[in-house]
């Protein structure tokens, strides 16, 4: 007998009980004031009903979607349809907008921005030096000069200039 | 009403504002024209923008992508089969197989006249309905508006389709755990920031509308590039074939626009329903509508396919502005996003906008004649040369859709934790959209959790913590009766579904 394949409900609702579980047990961190508990609404009473709704109903999704599985093959197991996705750009991606961010803070607006894009079309696979160059900084600084001179928006430095310059 | 049309009027036809209109509507069908791209992107994507503008001309440009998206939408689905958001699948039943028979320019000048007809009847109707809504819910209470919002909330949950009501649910419980997340506005206790400064002021809709949404769905479409270069090799774009309609094409499909109009402006209006579910009505209803030999034709090009779910998704669109304006609750994820916006902008939609800002109020729905114009005059000759922007790379068009999304959060808070926080609600997104999880009901329950919270604050602080706010109302517990039977329809029509092809089977089993 083959073991039937891990349906999506069923990894949402596991998924969703563990954070409506937790959810609930981080709301006791709420502080309480004195008197507080003769109050018929306190900052704890929501988040509580929330989180007894979101396990409800991540409890009825599990339970549906056992009944499921138990009736018909579900979907295609999960693992396998992912694999098929270019996971490895996409990584690059957000490995890329967490450098920007990183980038931004310490190197300035201008440079992180032309940093991010070339990088960007790189990854997707742009190889033509005309596009990853013309597409990046001349369009950083037209838009650089929009925010700061038109728009009169301040945009920092980066804090290594800023060290640096003192 | 007159004064109220005559201020919407002087303030729509303000030049900034005609630009706002006219750039909307552009950049809309621009953005929307993008495979995977939807009108909830593209208003994201303009938000920041609309910061440093009157309120009224910022929701005015938001109401112009609003429709250019779907118009826009409609466009890529009749070219290259690929719908640039959900509401415009169906226009690609029909639309796609003209262009294939090289009748591109037909069919998207009758989308275009169709989107004409259901956005300008469904503007009528909202001119009409929402001053009518608006004066009878002067007289709501907190109760009225809490069981509005649990209506509103769970309607979206019970519309999302066979399947997907516990999902959606969980995915509108999600969006309201997020809205607690910041200083409690009533205590003044911390709640969920785990000692996080940044964490303080709570996560702002717009970083939470740009990471599940734009920067997701251009994720997305990255993770899945293989079946996105398959679209581009279809792309021909060149050759659209003649953009006129004959006198007895026009006959045959305005009953067709009309019906489809009323059809799609009343399903708007629903809380939850949206413009998918009236294109889809819509077009249901046009095949059964249709004699045998015009059935046939569905599917394969018919005119009255195409037009029917044109007209009924921008009539939608309208009227899924009337709960807005004079409710304050949004029927959808585009309307949760401008309630984001407008309530960014200091105005709370209401019944009382009508009275505090008829400015803002009127504008919007007088601007929405000239957002039809707009689109039928100025973009549908464009379409040749907006299509072209389709041609642009993706491995230029994705960073600089990343770049803006992520600048646009970053240009308000000038804070880079934001950035990383987008990233983890884009990677949550992903992982939740591969599940089959709907982000509209997310949107929706953040975007409504803290006036929820401070409606059900004040309605168990008026009946001393008792429950019974619920009933004591006649408004307020008709709206909870209608709340119970919107959650509990979609089981009974389950379980009835299910004894049905349980007698069908027992028979079957009889008869052999």
């Amino acid at each position: 007998m083959s073991s039937k394949p891990v349906n999506k409900d069923l990894i949402g609702s596991l998924i969703f009980l563990a954070l409506s579980i937790a959810y609930g047990a981080s709301a006791q961190l709420i502080p309480f004031y004195p008197g507080d508990e003769y109050e018929p609404f306190t900052a704890r009473t929501l988040p509580f009903a929330l989180s007894v709704l979101g396990a409800g109903l991540s409890f009825s999704l599990l339970i549906s979607s056992l009944k499921k599985s138990r009736e018909v093959s579900l979907d295609q197991p999960v693992l396998k349809s992912a694999l098929g996705y270019d996971w490895s750009t996409v990584i690059k991606l957000l490995a890329l907008m967490m450098f920007y961010a990183l980038a931004l803070k310490w190197l300035g607006f201008i440079i992180a921005t032309t940093v991010f894009l070339l990088g960007g079309y790189w990854v997707l696979g742009e190889r033509r030096k005309k596009v990853l160059f013309g597409a990046s900084l001349p369009f950083v600084v037209a838009f650089w000069f929009m925010l700061t001179q038109l728009l009169d928006i301040y945009l920092a430095p980066g804090q290594l200039f800023s060290a640096f310059g003192g | 009403m007159l004064d109220g049309i005559l201020t919407g009027l002087s303030t729509a036809i303000m030049p900034m504002n005609l630009l706002m209109v006219f750039v909307g509507c552009f950049v809309g069908t621009f953005i929307g024209m993008l495979p995977g791209l939807g009108p909830i992107s593209a208003i994201a994507l303009m938000i920041p923008i609309t910061y440093g503008l009157e309120p009224s001309t910022g929701i005015i440009l938001m109401a112009g992508v609003y429709y250019g998206a779907i118009f826009g939408g409609s466009t890529s689905s009749i070219l290259i089969n690929a719908p640039g958001c959900s509401s415009t699948v169906v226009t690609a039943f029909d639309g796609y197989p003209m262009a294939q028979k090289g009748q591109a320019g037909k069919a998207l000048a009758l989308a275009a006249y169709a989107s004409f007809t259901g956005g300008t009847l469904s503007a009528f109707f909202l001119l009409v309905a929402a001053p009518a809504l608006a004066s009878v819910s002067l007289s709501f209470q907190s109760s009225d508006y809490f069981a509005l919002m649990v209506l509103g909330l769970t309607a979206v949950a019970a519309f999302s389709g066979k399947g997907q009501v516990l999902k959606a649910m969980l995915m509108t419980v999600l969006g309201l755990m997020i809205s607690t997340v910041g200083t409690d506005r009533s205590s003044g206790v911390e709640r969920f920031t785990f000692g996080s400064i940044d964490l303080m002021d709570g996560i702002s809709f717009l970083l939470l509308a740009m990471a599940t949404f734009a920067l997701a769905e251009v994720v997305m479409a990255v993770l899945k590039r293989d079946h996105m270069k398959e679209e581009e090799n279809e792309t021909d774009t060149s050759n659209l074939g003649s953009m006129k309609v004959t006198r007895e094409e026009v006959k045959e499909v305005a009953p067709t626009a009309i019906r489809s109009s009323v059809l799609g402006f009343i399903v708007g209006v629903l809380p939850g329903a949206g413009a998918t579910i009236a294109a889809f009505l819509a077009y249901g209803m046009e095949r059964n509508l249709a004699s045998v030999k015009e059935k046939l034709k569905f599917g394969t090009g018919s005119l009255r396919g195409l037009v029917a779910p044109e007209a009924a998704n921008n009539a939608s669109s309208s009227g899924s502005f009337v709960p807005l304006l004079t409710l304050g609750i949004p029927g959808s994820g585009t309307t949760a996003i401008m309630l984001g916006a407008l309530i960014a902008y200091g105005i709370q939609p209401g019944p009382r906008m009508m009275v505090d800002n008829p400015d803002v109020f009127w504008s919007v729905i007088v601007s929405m004649y000239f957002g039809n114009i707009v689109l039928l005059i100025l973009n549908l000759p464009l379409i040749p040369y907006i299509s072209k922007l389709l041609m642009i790379p993706r491995t230029v068009l994705v960073p600089m859709i990343l770049f803006f999304a992520i600048t646009g959060v970053y240009l308000v808070s000038f804070n880079t934790f934001d950035i990383y926080m987008m990233v983890f609600f884009c990677i949550a997104a992903i992982g939740l959209r591969m599940l089959n999880f709907p982000m509209a009901p997310l949107l929706l329950g953040f975007v409504l959790g803290g006036l929820m919270e401070d409606n059900l604050r004040r309605a168990l602080l008026i009946s001393d913590g008792s429950l019974s706010f619920l009933w004591e109302r006649p408004i307020t517990a008709g709206i909870m009766a209608v709340t119970i039977i919107v959650l509990i329809a979609p089981i009974a029509q389950n379980f009835l579904q299910k004894q049905r092809s349980q007698k069908e089977a027992m028979t079957g089993s009889s008869r052999s």
